[in-house]
């Protein structure tokens, strides 16, 4: 009873905080050149006609997060970078591999085979959100937080010593995120390495021509668009998000029963 | 007679409701998997309301974060300690 009054009171502030939202809506807008600037991101996402501004990606929202605000992406893909570098510091020096013989581990052989076909989907779905990051909404973190779901299905269903057996180590991952953060720190300055020896100026992170610099990376490869630096951003961002979950997850569910038995035996 | 666009909107603020109800539940659940249970719920319908508001990048990172790899970690966390809150 004292639950239902609680949760009334709770709604009755919800709704009543929403109502006067809506009326303080009506006198706190944005201002006019805000409004403007939306209208030109949304104008020069796709324009083949304006060369020296557009990014050539039908998709805005990748346009914005990858090219008109790529910096800010950049530090992202940092951080997330170095809050698992903070969670492998935790469990370091603690991979073991003793695998108990007595027991079959993981769930039943109905759940393991459903497993086995949806993790191969889940992987596919992944890749066609990274890849076509630039066409239709998703991009490398969407992708790469997709695939990271099917390790974690088969730690959970499968046991951690089956990844552990199948090659998918940490040290693998964490090869695997070194090289998607080197490879979006070389194509935030690729168009500058390729303008340097020609002489033309150019900036870190552009992606097509600008007004003082005619250079870029090519918008179509053999007719296919891949918005010039965009896609390699989304396929490098794939590997690096989907190798940094992996790591956590490998490390989370490391057995305890192993280094149970090890203070055991110290005690003794 | 309501428009198209008002009926999806009342659907969307219906649903927000909802998720209200749900995490006032996930908070005073002391049954911490059933807390968890109720936290996904809401996770639910958040992602289901970013559709509505036309965001499906948002939806597409948080249907795999929100419903998939967070509550499957709290789940792996609960697991290592105790099932249930205590005073």
């Amino acid at each position: 009873m004292r639950h239902i009054l609680g949760l009334i009171i709770v709604l009755l502030f919800i709704i009543g905080f929403s109502l006067v939202l809506i009326v303080a809506g009506n006198y706190i807008l944005p201002s006019h050149e805000i409004g403007m600037l939306a209208k030109y991101y949304l104008y020069l996402a796709y324009n083949p006609w304006q060369r020296n501004f557009t990014v050539m990606s039908p998709e805005a929202v990748t346009s914005i997060v990858w090219d008109f605000r790529g910096l800010d992406t950049v530090f992202e893909t940092a951080v997330f970078y170095l809050a698992i570098i903070g969670s492998i510091a935790l469990g370091r020096g603690i991979v073991k591999y003793i695998k108990p013989e007595e027991e079959e581990l993981g769930l039943s052989l109905i759940v393991k085979t459903v497993t086995r076909i949806s993790a191969v989907m889940i992987i596919a779905v992944a890749a066609s959100i990274a890849l076509h990051g630039h066409l239709t909404p998703g991009g490398g973190f969407q992708g790469g937080a997709t695939a990271a779901v099917a390790p974690l299905l088969i730690i959970v269903i499968f046991s951690h010593y089956y990844l552990l057996e199948k090659g998918v180590t940490k040290d693998l991952m964490l090869f695997l995120r070194s090289l998607g953060l080197t490879g979006i720190a070389i194509v935030a300055i690729i168009v500058y390495l390729i303008a340097l020896p020609q002489g033309i100026h150019a900036y870190v992170l552009q992606n097509q021509p600008k007004p003082d610099s005619s250079i870029g990376l090519p918008a179509y490869i053999n007719g296919q668009l891949i918005s010039g630096t965009l896609w390699f951003f989304n396929l490098f961002e794939f590997f690096a998000v989907m190798a940094g979950f992996t790591i956590v997850f490998l490390l989370i569910t490391i057995p305890e029963r192993a280094f149970r038995k090890e203070e055991e035996g110290e005690k003794q | 007679m309501l428009t198209y666009e008002e009926i999806m909107l009342l659907i969307t603020a219906l649903a927000s409701v909802f998720s209200v109800i749900a995490v006032y539940y996930a908070i005073i659940e002391k049954n911490l998997v059933r807390a968890v249970v109720f936290s996904a719920i809401q996770s639910t319908i958040y992602a289901f309301i970013y559709y509505m508001f036309m965001a499906p990048d948002i939806v597409l990172v948080y249907i795999p974060v929100a419903v998939g790899l967070y509550p499957a970690v709290i789940l792996i966390l609960i697991s290592k300690t105790e099932k249930v809150e205590k005073q």
